[in-house]
């Protein structure tokens, strides 16, 4: 709440908090209003439903992974729609029509890639690899997309604003095209959470409870990609977010998968609007890409995590 | 009664050379030089030699204008025709020869930090290295008040870069992976902070740092590849001193120790000679990745991993360099592909595969 009160009190333009705080109450200037209703609530709303859907995959993507590092950035998801993205508006597509849709299937490529390659090699059992396998699969996805742009600069044009990851500048249009997606993988993570805390337990503890681990780590899949494709189509690709929110989560919850996905609703937005305030302040009166943002929070988690002595284990 | 001795062989009979190997006697005492040379690697750094030398004869005569071999060879001699002469000596001469230096000095400097590292993992780019010298480079673009040379300010961040990994890491001997994680941390902060740069910036100051952003070895200054390439000659005789330590330091700490290894000064001299060597490289040609994983990985698995192969490391990484750039040029002319995405789409793969094809346990 504080944070979204922030975001809709601060920021640029020539309105002030207490300006702000009258738009609020249904007065102020047209002007004022304008700012708050127009430009700065949907993109606070639009963080809320970035980070919290950002939040949400990465806690998933690490319990069904068991890999407190695996996260749909580092792990190519992002990078996977964005390239999807980018084909199809090379193909004709403008950004507007179509881009969740690709955006998801996108992910759900890189998705599949990413947990198919960590339990088919066993990757899975060592955080440190498969985050560089997934770094190895952003760069190769991100030297594929740079090139297609290369021939076509309609595309890059389009594209050269989302690729950084922002929530400036979105509107409510984009946050309704996803909602019937998201709220599909919001009935999915509710179906799941039970089971997926047992498989938490182990592949024979799951199946004794009556559990089918593969059918489990399939609806993860499809979950997962429906909210980063989601989120990216929105925002563009935002990596470290789902990183940092589950290890908040965790470190407040314990390991308990269902209440970290609880604690994951007002974390993710916590981190994502909290990014977004900030990066509106800190370069005033311009702004910086969040993306930019969360890579300066995320990273030092990540070092955090991997020089706790032991990687905690999922 | 004769109690003579049974003849003891005199010191200066020294042993045959070993299976697959030649001694090279540099002086005819006892005491004086004398070398062992492994005949593989001999027949390896020639071959790939001449490859380097036919990717490079390549590069120049192909392009928008077509040169024959023959012609080129004129054109560099400096006969033939005026049209030419100008395209290779004034156009593509200065790409190809920082393309040599560039592609050298990654993949040595690559060699080098694997070897320290003791994980095959660990090359500049993965650690971040890169984006650091990059960021600064930018930020020296960017930025009025700073005087410093782009070049200069390359080789301070690929230092500082280094020295928070090792520090967060703590050290790079016995925790090669600590160090890269450590590494991949740095380098998406680095990488955060040049777009933080670029986009505070008119538009103009952030299209002249833009070039530093991309690997790309259009249109680079002759001043810095000749910086490069003194760096280069003296980073190689370097290494090759450090050779005979670094081979020792294959094995466990306690091996190197117990052989009499220094290990601090041996690894400190490594990490000097691979930083500069990035540094340089970054300041000519931006960040390229992936050739400092390549060119060590296909030297080692032509010298059948026998040693450290620096030298081949070096050659094979020139040859990645010039045919990556060439590659970029004429795929799809008239557009031209920046030879860091070329690296790219070859080598991204080739790690994943590396990733995913090994074992956990073998790191090297």
């Amino acid at each position: 709440m504080g944070v979204c009160l922030a975001s809709l009190l601060l920021g640029a333009g020539s309105v002030s908090p207490a300006d702000a705080i009258q738009v609020l109450a249904g007065q102020g200037s047209d002007e004022a209003r304008f700012i708050v209703t127009e430009l700065r609530l949907p993109r606070t709303l639009v963080g809320l439903a970035v980070g919290i859907a950002l939040g949400i995959a990465g806690a998933l993507m690490q319990s069904v992974a068991r890999n407190p590092l695996a996260e749909p950035g580092l792990l190519g998801i992002s990078a996977g729609s964005a390239f999807a993205v980018a084909v199809a508006l090379v193909l004709g597509a403008s950004a507007a029509t179509l881009t969740v849709a690709v955006a998801q299937f996108g992910a759900l490529c890189g998705c599949l890639f990413a947990l198919g390659a960590a339990r088919l090699q066993g990757v899975g059992n060592d955080p440190i690899r498969l985050v560089l396998a997934g770094a190895a699969l952003s760069s190769l996805l991100i030297a594929l997309t740079s090139l297609l742009l290369l021939f076509d600069e309609r595309a890059a044009d389009e594209i050269r604003f989302w690729v950084t990851g922002s929530v400036a500048g979105r509107n409510l249009d984009s946050l309704m095209r996803v909602i019937p997606s998201f709220s599909v993988a919001a009935l999915i993570t509710l179906l799941i959470a039970r089971p997926l805390a047992s498989l938490a337990l182990g592949e024979r503890v799951a199946v004794g409870l009556g559990h089918r681990p593969g059918r489990i780590r399939l609806l993860v899949v499809i979950a997962v990609a429906l909210l980063v494709g989601g989120a990216t189509a929105m925002a563009g690709p935002i990596v470290f977010v789902g990183l940092v929110v589950p290890f908040a989560a965790r470190a407040l919850a314990g390991p308990d998968i269902r209440r970290t996905l609880w604690l994951c609703l007002p974390i993710g937005p916590i981190v994502v609007i909290g990014a977004d305030v900030l990066s509106r302040l800190i370069a005033a009166p311009t702004e910086l890409p969040l993306g930019v943002l969360t890579a300066l929070i995320g990273a030092p988690v990540l070092l955090a995590i991997v020089r706790a002595r032991r990687l905690p284990s999922l | 009664m004769d109690l003579s001795h049974p003849v003891m062989p005199r010191p200066t009979d020294r042993p045959p050379a070993p299976d697959g190997y030649w001694r090279l006697r540099l002086s005819t005492t006892a005491r004086g030089w004398n070398l062992l040379l492994d005949k593989r690697s001999v027949a390896v750094n020639g071959v790939l030699l001449i490859v380097l030398i036919v990717a490079a004869l390549a590069s120049l005569s192909l392009g928008t204008v077509k040169l024959s071999p023959l012609e080129t060879l004129h054109a560099l001699m400096g006969q033939g025709a005026t049209m030419s002469q100008f395209v290779v000596q004034e156009l593509r001469l200065q790409r190809v020869l920082a393309g040599i230096a560039t592609g050298a000095a990654l993949a040595l400097s690559g060699c080098l930090m694997q070897t320290l590292a003791r994980n095959r993992l660990a090359t500049p780019g993965i650690i971040g290295i890169d984006n650091a010298a990059t960021a600064f480079a930018v930020a020296s673009v960017v930025s009025a008040g700073i005087a410093i040379a782009p070049s200069a300010m390359s080789l301070a961040g690929a230092a500082t870069a280094t020295a928070l990994a090792f520090g967060l890491a703590g050290g790079s001997g016995t925790r090669g992976y600590r160090f890269i994680v450590a590494g991949l941390g740095i380098g998406a902060v680095a990488g955060a902070v040049t777009q933080v740069m670029l986009s505070r910036v008119a538009i103009d100051t952030a299209n002249a740092a833009y070039p530093w952003t991309v690997g790309s070895l259009n249109a680079r200054e002759p001043l810095s590849t000749a910086i490069l390439g003194a760096g280069l000659a003296l980073g190689l005789m370097g290494a090759i001193y450090l050779g005979r330590y670094l081979r020792i330091l294959q094995f466990s700490d306690q091996v190197a120790v117990g052989l009499g290894i220094r290990l601090r000064q041996v690894r400190f001299a490594g990490l000097f000679l691979s930083v500069v060597l990035t540094g340089l490289a970054v300041a000519v040609a931006g960040p390229v990745g992936m050739v400092a994983l390549l060119g060590p990985e296909a030297a080692r698995a032509l010298c059948r991993y026998r040693g450290v192969p620096l030298l081949a490391s070096a050659l094979a990484g020139a040859i990645v360099m010039v045919l990556a750039d060439l590659t970029g040029r004429i795929m799809l002319a008239p557009i031209e592909i920046p030879v860091g995405i070329v690296t790219a789409i070859v080598g991204s793969p080739y790690l994943l595969w590396i990733l995913l094809r090994r074992s956990p346990r073998s790191h090297l």
